[in-house]
């Protein structure tokens, strides 16, 4: 569905903009960590820590922090060769206290990067298929009101208009209030590198960290709530965007010629239409990836997400502590949204700049 | 006469949305799992008590005879009472404090957001690739990317809690009543005023200066470009002049629409903004009701957000048109 | 020959661009004399319309004006000049080099001294204000020039981002005056616009492509310039629309005498209107002199195949005749060290692999081309073989 020519524009635009490299690499890294968070951890994002030690507690440890007088240092699984025998042991290093929260940790104790790097999955994981879902619903919606025209189309975008009438978030915390006393406002989705590091399916020395690994949680817990109303809060920019390509392709010569070979419409959309309106729904997907993890974000702040191993959930955590000087417990993971969403965003900018759809503005926000 | 069609058609279609919207907010009620009788009624209530709350609260009719009355009703601005506190009403709950709280905070943030991002997407444009074009780019980047949420504790971590003087936390007064005592001649409470509006303001308005200064910047280089500029150098136009009278002011007319739709934005905002700095306005009033799954209420919130976002981006429309009469060809 | 009002000296404009070296226009000379209506034809790509902006000085980035000069008549401000530098470069006589004086000084030519009327009258317009507003910014922009000549701020009146917002919030403060606007008015009468006073409030996009070129025209008038550039102002028209908007600029340069600079590559416009032509090929001028040189004794084979078989004065609208092969590049390492016309040109000899400098040609003063057959003879047997420039 991609021409060489549109191949070219953006490899070219990609050499030359030292922006676009920048937002590849940032969100490389950050799929990187949600995908691989277990084996990336230093901690079990979950664990508190209160009371642990010679009886002070491990909350509230600024980053970097040493900890005077403990005698608590983290320790690190680390899998080495031995040199005499040739064979892989697992050795306990053990880190000095300053570098076992490099981030330092919360109130409950608990480690604050390795919740960043959790956090890092739902947000992806919201950000990537709330967005796929609201293409799904909204580019056929679109196509159909754009190709048929008439009347079909005016009853179609009128229905769209009202959905406009909403403020984004509006719209969602209004969802939310519907649907979270649903069974599936969360579900449970099971880790499979933690399940295979527990497991005997696959050897442990394949699995970096193994054991590190196996104590992780087992789960994620994912908002299924929240990724369906972003996807209904958003779905109407994709209508718009894709009926007004399909409005104007539709006249052009090259349809007209396949209608008179007898093409029927649903051939005519497939082959015709919806190639030709694909670069402006790529490049508007990718704006709205930064604005559902921005919307996400702000849901999970609210405490409507479901679960409180997410960003937002985390800076709203760290609230409290801000005005007795514990700032980084909400600073930290608010870096985190600013990198996901910068990266997305000069990916954004890169692939507008390179096929140039015209949509500037049109798409939406929180 | 041209203008005047253009105007009743707009006005029509922002009445059917509106209508629409409150269908989508009724049947929000219907679809939402759980019975309200039984969250309000107490544990032990008897059959005969539970019809009682049924019949108050209105739900002992069929669905479509409930949704009339409830349209009738709004029609004459009649939004029911709390579900809560059975004896509120809706529209008294809401107005005019909690709404005035919110419409002050969006109308300041937005004021702000014009007075910084235009000078500096012009000032970007015009001077191309140097540091001050550099650092407005990196500025409006960081801006559109940053939660609000996040950058209100920031600046209450980084200026309220060390300044001290600027508050968070309670409600100032509202600026009538500042007005009203500086014409009685107590410029405190103006004082008061701009304090407690200060962090909050420019929480919400940093989103809309970056995403305006990089519009501004845009739209005016690819203005720059066209070729009615290289006409108004040639008939001796001063530079500041056909900057300003021409190529600023084509940048502005798109750039209006883009904020009109954006508006839900600064709406969206303005709720966070409210629940970080405490403001006491619709946005915090619509989480607490949320919280209290007070469904009239709910409703009487996001339909009155949805009127002011109707009605704003109809007005947004309609001074496009009379900005550039072009549109109303369409 | 009289005193000349424009002097264009070995001007040489390139642009810079990513893709190399453009030179767009390359010592190109020729003298202007008061009234006069000097005509440039030539290909599409020639470099007609970059040598029409170096005069008026509208190169913008990443183009320059990388040589030569553009003298003008002004008097007034060359005595002024010398008074304040007498060894000043920028003045010879009573004439100002455009390139030498600085920046001020040369915008306040602009308008004044020289306007220009654009190919596209469309895009030439700000599509969101109304024709007279604009044709009466250029009135207003002359009457504040003329009232206050040495200080070029006053023009414009400290306009900045404040006023922008005043003069678009108080709709009784405005920088174009009431008088300005009934000037604009006249002016549009004057072109031939009926019904001036409601159409000056219309838009551009309520005109017609012809009607919004006379505005165009009122609006260059506005200024009363000594010299008007005009490039290919009938090319965008309809054919029927060609000849009025052609008859509305013979009148208005007869009625005042305006000096002209017409671009065109219609040959019918030039025999029509000019009285000197220069003609243009891959940034050069190849022949240049009286209509009559060129039109009854073409020394350059380019010119001879712009007129085909046969040179006809009185023939209305005739088009150039396509000439075989292909339009030479600009691009600076793409452009060979000959005769840049050699692999187009009929007569093409060995001689012509070195690059001919401008000889004088047969007919009146003045008259030279660019070109070895303007010294010599043709010799059949000097010819280069046929398809000599096809391998390479
Ligand atoms: N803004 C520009 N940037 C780069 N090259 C330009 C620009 N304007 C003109 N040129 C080059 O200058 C050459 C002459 O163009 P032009 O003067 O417009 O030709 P003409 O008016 O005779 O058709 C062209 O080859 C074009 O590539
Ligand atoms: S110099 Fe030679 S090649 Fe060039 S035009 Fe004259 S005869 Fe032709
Ligand atoms: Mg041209």
């Amino acid at each position: 569905m991609i021409s060489d020519r549109v191949k070219s524009s953006l490899k070219r635009e990609f050499y030359q903009s030292r922006a676009a490299q920048v937002g590849v690499v940032l969100i490389a890294i950050i799929l990187f960590t949600a995908v691989f968070a277990p084996m990336l951890t230093p901690h079990d994002p979950t664990t508190q820590r209160v009371g642990t030690g010679n009886g002070s507690a491990l909350t509230d440890l600024p980053p970097l922090s040493p900890i005077p007088g403990h005698e608590f240092v983290g320790t690190r699984d680390q899998t080495m060769v031995n040199q005499t025998t040739g064979e892989f042991v697992n050795v306990q290093q053990e880190v000095p206290a300053n570098a076992s929260h490099p981030l330092g940790t919360n109130e409950r104790g608990q480690d604050i990067l390795s919740r960043i790097i959790y956090g890092a999955r739902v947000s992806m994981l919201v950000g990537l298929l709330g967005t796929a879902l609201a293409t799904l619903l909204g580019v056929p919606y679109g196509l159909v009101a754009g190709y048929f025209g008439g009347r079909l189309d005016d009853t179609l975008m009128r229905a769209a208009d009202v959905m406009l009438a909403f403020p984004s978030l509006v719209l969602a915390i209004a969802l939310i209030g519907v649907f979270r006393d649903t069974s599936f406002h969360t579900a449970e989705l099971p880790d499979p590198f933690v399940a295979a590091a527990q497991g005997d399916l696959v050897p442990n020395i394949l699995i970096p960290r193994a054991e590190h690994v196996a104590s992780m949680p087992e789960t994620t817990t994912f908002p299924v709530t929240v990724t369906l109303v972003v996807a209904l809060v958003n779905w109407v920019w994709f209508a718009r965007i894709t009926r007004g390509e399909a409005l104007s392709i539709r006249a052009e010569e090259y349809v007209t010629a396949a209608r008179s070979l007898g093409a029927s419409d649903v051939t005519i959309l497939r082959q015709h239409i919806l190639p030709n309106a694909i670069t402006p729904i790529i490049v508007l997907a990718t704006i709205q990836v930064a604005f559902i993890i921005l919307l996400e974000a702000s849901l999970s702040f609210l405490g409507f997400s479901g679960t409180n191993l997410t960003w937002g959930a985390d800076i709203q955590q760290g609230r409290d502590g801000l005005s007795s000087g514990k700032w980084w417990v909400s600073t930290m993971p608010g870096l985190a949204i600013i990198a996901a969403v910068v990266g997305v965003n000069l990916l954004g900018d890169w692939l507008r700049d390179a096929l140039d759809p015209g949509i500037q503005g049109e798409s939406g926000g929180i | 006469m041209q203008y005047g069609r253009f105007l009743l058609r707009r006005v029509f279609h922002s009445l059917f949305v509106i209508w629409g919207a409150a269908t989508v907010v009724f049947l929000l009620r219907f679809i939402t799992p759980g019975d309200p009788v039984t969250a309000l009624a107490p544990p032990d209530a008897g059959d005969e008590v539970r019809a009682a709350l049924e019949r108050r609260l209105g739900l002992d009719d069929p669905i479509h005879v409930q949704y009339f009355e409830y349209i009738t009703d709004l029609m004459v601005g009649d939004f029911g009472n709390s579900m809560e506190v059975l004896d509120r009403s809706v529209l008294d709950w809401i107005f005019w404090t909690r709404f005035l709280r919110s419409l002050e905070l969006a109308i300041s943030a937005t004021i702000l957001a014009i007075v910084i991002a235009i000078p500096l997407g012009v000032v970007s444009a015009r001077r191309r690739h140097t540091p001050a074009d550099y650092s407005a780019t990196l500025f409006s980047l960081g801006g559109i990317s940053t939660p609000n949420f996040w950058l209100g504790l920031m600046l209450i971590l980084l200026i309220a809690v060390p300044v001290g003087f600027i508050p968070t936390g309670t409600p100032g007064p509202l600026l009538h009543e500042a007005v009203g005592d500086l014409f009685a001649g107590d410029p405190g409470t103006l004082g008061d005023w701009l304090r407690f509006m200060f962090l909050p303001a420019l929480t919400l308005g940093t989103y809309f200066t970056a995403l305006i200064t990089r519009l501004t910047r845009s739209g005016m280089l690819e203005e720059i470009g066209k070729a009615y500029v290289k006409a108004c150098r040639a008939k001796g136009l001063p530079e500041t002049l056909t900057m300003y009278r021409h190529v600023l002011r084509n940048t502005l007319i798109p750039i209006v629409t883009i904020l009109g739709l954006q508006l839900g934005t600064l709406i969206g905002g303005a709720i966070i903004t409210e629940t970080v700095f405490e403001w006491n306005g619709l946005g915090q009033l619509l989480i607490e009701r949320i919280n209290a799954r007070d469904w009239t209420m709910i409703q009487g919130i996001v339909i009155i957000i949805a009127i002011g976002f109707v009605t704003i981006n109809t007005v947004v429309d309609l001074l496009y048109a009379y900005l550039d009469p072009r549109v109303m060809e369409e | 020959m009289g005193e000349p009002i424009l002097r264009v000296e070995d001007l040489t404009t390139r642009f810079f661009t990513e893709e190399g070296q453009i030179n767009a226009v390359e010592g190109v000379s020729f003298d202007v004399e008061p009234g006069e209506v000097f005509g440039i034809v030539g290909e599409s790509g020639s470099g007609k319309s970059v040598t029409a902006l170096s005069l008026v000085d509208l190169v913008e980035s990443p183009g320059r004006i990388t040589n030569g000069s553009v003298w003008f008549r002004e008097p007034a401000l060359a005595a002024r000049i010398r008074e304040d530098d007498p060894d000043t470069a920028a003045a010879d006589g009573e004439m100002v080099d455009l390139r030498r004086l600085d920046d001020n000084e040369r915008r306040a030519l602009r308008g004044t001294e020289f306007a220009m009327i654009f190919q596209d009258p469309m895009s030439s317009f700000n599509p969101s204000i109304t024709v007279g507003t604009q044709i009466a910014e250029a009135v207003e922009v002359q009457r504040r020039a003329t009232a206050n000549p040495r200080a070029v701020r006053s023009r414009t009146q400290g306009f900045g981002l404040l006023k922008f917002l005043t003069t678009s919030m108080v709709p009784t403060v405005d920088y174009v005056s009431e008088e300005s606007r009934d000037r604009a008015v006249e002016l549009l009468d004057t072109v031939g616009i009926p019904d001036p006073a409601s159409r000056a409030t219309e838009y551009p996009h309520q005109f017609s492509g012809g009607m919004l070129q006379r505005a165009m025209i009122a609006q260059a008038l506005a200024t009363e310039p000594s010299v008007l550039v005009a490039d290919e102002p009938t090319t965008a028209l309809d054919v029927t629309i060609q000849a009025q908007i052609l008859n509305t600029l013979g009148d208005l340069q007869a009625e005042y005498g305006m000096t002209t600079v017409l671009i065109t590559h219609n040959l019918g416009v030039i025999a029509r209107m000019c009285d000197r032509v220069g003609v243009m090929y891959a940034g050069e001028f190849v022949e240049r002199g009286s209509l009559e040189d060129l039109f009854e004794r073409p020394s350059h084979p380019y010119t001879e195949g712009l007129l085909g078989s046969s040179p006809a004065l009185d023939n209305g609208d005739r088009r150039l005749q396509p000439i075989a092969g292909n339009v030479p590049s600009l691009l600076d390492e793409e452009m060979p060290d000959r005769c840049y016309f050699a692999d187009r040109c009929p007569k093409a000899m060995s001689e012509c692999l070195d690059k001919p400098p401008e000889f004088d040609a047969d007919g009146s003063e003045g008259h030279r081309a660019r070109c070895y057959l303007a010294r010599d003879a043709y010799d059949p047997g000097d010819a280069l073989p046929e398809g000599y420039f096809d391998e390479s």
